[in-house]
């Protein structure tokens, strides 16, 4: 059933750019966890996870396991440094194409 | 061709989202008298049985349509004020006093009830699935005991928008500046199943309110999540001169009509230590008052904006498409959500330049505002309630 439709061909575009374009494949350097990721500044990232890089992420995991803590959680510290040596060596292009 | 740009208006769904919605705090039901709630188009009706259970159903009997939130509770029972007709919180009528015998067929829709942290919630779901439990938000600790203040309670209601509109908010990092005069230094977002989590990490604005939460010495550090389409828990921990407040805040909605929804939040002191629980109810009726000034900057946004589905978007803006990719989920049929809408994504907003610009824009409020004051212009503006607002 239809939810919110786009009345313009060109919405569809948008969306395509906004949610997949640009999106460049990193390697977890600890598990097998593989996200795509975007950077359009040095501050920003953008980390698309699937299920099975979840499921490969021991990181996750053990958050969840953890009794006391909220059922939600900010990041993997493993995946942001193996983004972050992604970006040293060159692999993620950093800058925005007309905010995209 | 034109480089004009147009607003996609888009078509609104017809259908209410799937999920857990609450209607208010449990007490507020709790007096055997039967209530009205607004909600999905029609109305329903709420009333506590004997075994102190709280009931919802659609608020119109299925006989000859009267109105049951005028009715009575008769036992177990919503009774009908048009032909006593008594309707059980299953669903089923469960007599007619007038009659030989009750007809098979007669079975109202009923919304399977929980309560949780002393707040009703109902699962709605236009597939009539049976309610999943698992996804229920998480009992709060403390909460309803004497380590935090009682909820507060409060009702907003946004005739001409949709809901999907406050949704929206989550990932609004600049509007937090703009709208409710604070200044956001931290902004991150975490969608992940039917959860949608801001991180954000905000001071007051000096150059709005002189005191209190518009103070540059107040540090607001927030995890807002959606649990499902309509209910958010925000944990705050304010900051200010080295006095730690911690506050459990609660936004939820319900929608009314295709463009139209009522907005609910409540909130929750943990009593600091050494205060006296005066002063902690205190402290939750000026930050509830304070939010409450908060959300309707926002209605005031949304009743006048227009409704856009190609928003356009700027480095410093948050997610909205893999936001609303996300709220999808709950606008389809459970057998066509797909695995984009509730995989992991996770994206960090760069406050960098922004609070580059903000800050020159606040210093330069301020130096003008002191210009004024030393010209004896100074009318004593901004006077009023200092703003606060997180989550939304």
């Amino acid at each position: 059933m239809a939810s919110f439709v786009p009345t313009d061909p060109h919405t569809l575009e948008d969306q395509r750019l906004y949610t997949r374009a640009r999106l460049v494949e990193v390697s977890c350097l600890d598990c097998l966890a593989t996200v795509g990721v975007k950077k359009n500044s040095e501050h920003h990232t953008s980390i698309q996870w699937s299920s099975d890089a979840l499921r490969h992420c021991p990181e996750f995991a053990r958050m969840a396991a953890r009794p006391e803590g909220r059922d939600v959680h900010e990041g993997c510290p493993r995946m942001v440094a193996s983004i972050e040596a992604a970006v040293r060596e060159g692999k993620i292009p950093i800058g925005a194409e007309d905010g995209y | 061709m034109s480089d004009t740009r147009f607003l996609d208006a888009g078509t609104p769904p017809e259908r209410f989202a799937r999920g857990w919605h609450c209607l208010g705090l449990a007490k507020d039901f709790s007096d055997g008298k039967p209530h009205a709630v607004e909600a999905f188009g029609g109305k329903l009706v709420v009333w506590q049985d004997t075994q102190g259970g709280l009931n919802v159903l659609d608020g119109y009997c299925r006989h000859m349509g009267g109105d049951l939130t005028q009715g009575t509770v008769k036992g177990d029972e919503i009774a009908c004020p048009f032909h006593d007709w008594r309707w059980g919180g299953d669903g089923k009528c469960k007599a007619i006093p007038y009659a030989r015998r009750v007809p098979l067929r007669a079975r109202t829709q009923k919304y399977p009830t929980v309560v949780r942290n002393g707040q009703l919630l109902i699962w709605h779901d236009v597939e009539n699935s049976a309610p999943d439990m698992d996804i229920l938000p998480p009992e709060l600790p403390g909460i309803g005991t004497d380590e935090y203040t009682d909820w507060t309670w409060e009702v907003l209601d946004v005739p001409g928008a949709h809901c999907r509109e406050i949704i929206d908010n989550v990932v609004d990092m600049a509007h937090f500046f703009y709208i409710h005069f604070a200044f956001p230094t931290h902004f991150k977002n975490v969608f992940e199943g039917q959860t949608a989590t801001q991180y954000m990490n905000s001071t007051g604005r000096p150059d709005k309110a002189g005191e209190g939460y518009g103070d540059e010495n107040s540090i607001l550090k927030s995890v807002a999540t959606y649990y499902g389409p309509s209910y958010m828990i925000n944990w705050i921990t304010s900051e200010y001169k080295g006095f730690i407040t911690e506050i459990l805040l609660i936004n939820c909605h319900v929608p009314t009509s295709q463009n139209s929804f009522k907005l609910q939040f409540g909130l929750a002191v943990k009593k600091p230590e050494g205060v006296d629980d005066a002063t902690a109810e205190y402290i939750g009726k000026k930050m509830t008052k304070m939010f409450g000034e908060g959300f309707m900057q926002d209605v005031h946004i949304w009743l006048n904006k227009a409704p856009v589905q190609n928003p356009l978007l700027c480095e410093e803006d948050g997610p909205v498409y893999q936001l609303r990719r996300w709220y999808e989920q709950f606008y389809v049929d459970k057998a066509d959500v797909t695995p984009e809408m509730t995989d992991r994504f996770e994206f960090e907003v760069d406050t960098t330049k922004a609070n580059e610009y903000w800050r020159a824009e606040v210093a330069e409020n301020l130096a003008k505002k002191k210009a004024e004051d030393d010209a004896g212009a100074g009318e004593g503006a901004d006077a009023g309630t200092p703003p606060i607002m997180t989550g939304t």
